[in-house]
């Protein structure tokens, strides 16, 4: 080991200008980045803030807040696959990805002007969730646009770190101004706002909507063109394995709720959890994503997906130290820097070049209902047989699911798109 | 076109950095949000010998803290200093305030002394709820509603966190969600256990009552500190409350599964139990005013009600909540 580490340094020189060859990220990519940082400065300072902001200020129940928080999780829904496929048949991804930044912009502009009243809130609540929507597929097809196919995992690996960012450094700016001028929501608003009209200007400014890969030829797609990649040869298996492996995976919200029930640690501490697993996603995703093109994506996919078995292991420990409280943490950061980004990426190298965003919107639909349906059985199981018994449930099914998921997705690589 | 539109980026930065900073600045500047200086007002002549202690409410911002105030044979008088709060309660010799924290978006219960001056400080995990001391100042309880930990995520479900404080020592005793319970003597568990308005008995601080809320039941649990376990006696009570002599438990009864209560009254031995006079939806920890008169908040005014379902509720205060029993005056 130590003299390939030695010969390692002599060719260091050489090694290291192709490595960072291999690191080059299109400029795009860059700044599609920049724009969801900005972005979700913006959503983040106003989500951390809001639940307070309902209760103290407008005085609503906490019930209340539920509803509105159920309205935020919810709306997003089928919007995607609809603006999917327009930006594909309009050829205008930057276009439709422009609108949703814009809806969410607009949003903050009208907390600050109108957010005075709880229905008001949870409308804007509302438009932020459908802007969200609307945005996601076009720009991850822009993303997949701007990159050659064998670096799309790296690509998305660095939008999805600038993207973590953004949502770590949100909260954090909200604190900062709620701590120099006390229960003053309206500053973390007009401050929000800011934020987001940045995030959109970048986009105008600097996101070219034409990039490499984008078609510029031969007739637009068909809704039947988008409706028949429900039957592709490749991108059929390929949203299978993703609907198996996303029902047999539990949501990380209620990983968290398991963990606090079985350590029995300071309530206080919570918020800590979703900090560590941030932190290691963020450092993994690029490095992650650098190894899919280089190795391939699908064993980085499936190796990702392993890394659950890690955290379903501390699940069912009868004491958990914090030794595996941050084992646990550390393979959850893992296991989305190696899954989320990845699949799309993978999605964005089977999807034949002018149906990447109606795809792309697909599966993200795919993989949030299966994830729905993933968080009731889940919780019906707690319920009725216990945690440990119903880790133990997903633990068989994230087995099974591998088994049967990692043929599709080999299938689903081979294959040659448009085939 | 990357030198025009970087120089119309800059410009955008340079022109957001000065509009945020500057409104930062000048909300810092302005007054302090999280606390208000409204005033609680007597009204009529219910008051007679009533001695109470209650948090302001500001109709206009009725989450605000309020301020502190004693209310003695009629008269107001301010009794905090800088003590404000969303929920209070006090009995012997220690209080608990809890509250808003200075930042707006933290929570905080402090523990005071018999002069209102904070001895301690904890950090809340939500929203305060229901706060009691038991009648000796040995123990307090708090309860909070929190969000996000809805193993379903269920729009509307909230849980809520009721822990037990040693108000000497000033640390955690334990949190109800973590104590035994038992049903019909066997043991009775559940992920969607919440607990929330604790009552002590008074003479025996020991024991207390409290709600156990698990499907769609609401249960009155009976609970002991020192082996940290609960039982069961009966379903349909919210957030109990013990008299003063102990006998009997005024109570919220849930009215089909929306959110509106009837107050009643059951009897702590034969749990027998009988409506008052107060016919409007009613959610709050009640107290009492004395072993027959119960007091309460409706909106934003405190009110009264003979505990004996005869009578009338009676207007007592107005823009006030909290209101605690304090011992005659000294």
């Amino acid at each position: 080991m130590y003299q390939v580490e030695a010969s390692k340094a002599l060719l260091k020189p050489r090694l290291w200008a192709r490595q960072s060859a291999r690191l080059r990220v299109p400029r795009n990519v860059i700044m599609l980045g920049t724009v969801s940082l900005l972005t979700d400065i913006s959503s983040e300072m106003v989500a951390t803030v809001l639940p307070m902001y309902l209760i103290f200020s407008l005085g609503a129940g906490p019930l209340v807040f539920g509803a509105i928080d159920g309205t935020y999780r919810g709306s997003a829904a089928l919007v995607q696959v609809l603006s999917g496929f327009s930006s594909d048949r309009w050829r205008r991804h930057k276009e439709v990805a422009g609108l949703g930044y814009g809806l969410s912009a607009f949003g903050k502009v009208a907390l600050v002007a109108a957010g005075n009243t709880v229905g008001g809130v949870g409308a804007i609540v509302a438009v932020d969730r459908v802007g969200k929507g609307i945005r996601t597929a076009p720009r991850d097809a822009l993303i997949s646009l701007s990159s050659a196919k064998d670096r799309l995992a790296t690509s998305f690996g660095v939008h999805r770190a600038m993207d973590s960012v953004g949502a770590m450094l949100g909260p954090l700016i909200a604190f900062g101004i709620l701590f120099l001028a006390p229960a003053r929501f309206d500053a973390v608003f007009v401050v929000s706002t800011l934020f987001a009209v940045l995030g959109l200007a970048v986009l105008i400014l600097n996101v070219e909507g034409r990039p490499q890969r984008a078609p510029r030829e031969g007739a637009p797609p068909r809704l039947r063109a988008g409706l028949s990649l429900l039957k592709d040869r490749s991108f059929a298996p390929l949203l299978l394995a993703a609907a198996g492996l996303s029902i047999a995976s539990v949501s990380d919200a209620l990983i968290y709720v398991g963990l606090q029930r079985t350590i029995d640690f300071d309530p206080a501490v919570f918020p800590l959890l979703y900090v560590m697993t941030a932190i290691s996603f963020m450092a993994l995703a690029i490095p992650v994503g650098q190894l899919a093109d280089r190795v391939g994506k699908v064993p980085v996919l499936i190796g990702g997906q392993a890394l659950l078995f890690l955290v379903y292991a501390v699940l069912l420990m009868s004491s958990v130290g914090y030794l595996a409280l941050a084992v646990c943490l550390v393979a959850l950061g893992g296991y989305f820097a190696a899954t989320e980004g990845v699949l799309t990426a993978l999605a964005g190298a089977v999807l034949p070049d002018d149906l990447q965003a109606s795809g792309i919107g697909i599966l993200i639909t795919v993989v949030s209902l299966g994830r729905l349906v993933s968080s009731v059985a889940f919780g019906a199981l707690w319920f009725a047989i216990g945690l440990q018994s119903a880790v133990l449930v997903f633990a068989v099914a994230l087995a099974v699911a591998l088994v049967a998921a990692t043929p599709l997705l080999l299938r689903a690589q081979r294959a040659p798109a448009n085939g | 076109m990357g030198s025009r539109s970087g120089r119309i980026m800059l410009g955008l930065i340079a022109g957001c950095l000065l509009v945020g900073a500057g409104y930062v600045v000048a909300a810092a500047l302005g007054p302090d949000g999280t606390t208000t200086e409204a005033r609680p007002q007597t009204a009529g002549a219910v008051l007679a010998d009533a001695h109470l202690m209650v948090r302001a409410v500001d109709p206009a911002n009725p989450r605000l803290n309020g301020r502190v105030y004693e209310i003695d044979g009629g008269k107001v008088q301010k009794r905090s200093g800088d003590l404000a709060c969303e929920r209070v309660y006090y009995a012997g010799g220690r209080g608990i305030c809890m509250g808003v924290a200075p930042s707006g978006v933290d929570y905080r219960a402090q523990i005071f002394d018999s002069r209102l001056r904070p001895v301690d400080e904890l950090a809340l995990t939500g929203f305060p709820s229901r706060a009691r001391v038991s009648a000796d100042g040995r123990y307090g309880a708090t309860t909070v509603f929190v969000s996000g930990d809805s193993y379903l995520q269920a729009p509307s479900a909230f849980s809520t966190r009721t822990v037990i404080l040693d108000l000497r020592s000033g640390e955690r005793v334990g949190q109800l969600e973590q104590f035994a319970v038992t049903k019909d003597g066997k043991p009775f568990d559940a992920v969607d256990f919440n607990f929330w308005g604790v009552t002590f008995v008074p003479g025996d601080s020991n024991r207390y009552y409290a709600t156990l809320g698990t499907g769609g039941d609401h249960y009155l649990v009976e609970g002991d500190l020192p082996t940290r376990s609960m039982r069961v006696l009966r379903d349909g009570v919210e957030c109990p409350s013990l008299s003063p002599d102990g006998s009997q438990i005024a109570y919220k009864s849930r009215l089909g599964d929306g959110e509106h209560w009837r107050l009643r009254v059951l009897d702590a031995a034969t749990l027998a139990d009988h409506a008052v006079a107060e016919t409007r939806s009613i959610d709050d920890q009640v107290e009492w005013l004395d072993d027959r008169t119960l007091v309460y908040a409706y909106g934003d005014d405190l009110y009264t009600v003979p505990a004996s379902g005869s009578g009338a509720p009676q207007l007592l205060v107005r823009d006030a909540s909290s209101p605690v029993r304090l011992e005659a005056s000294t």
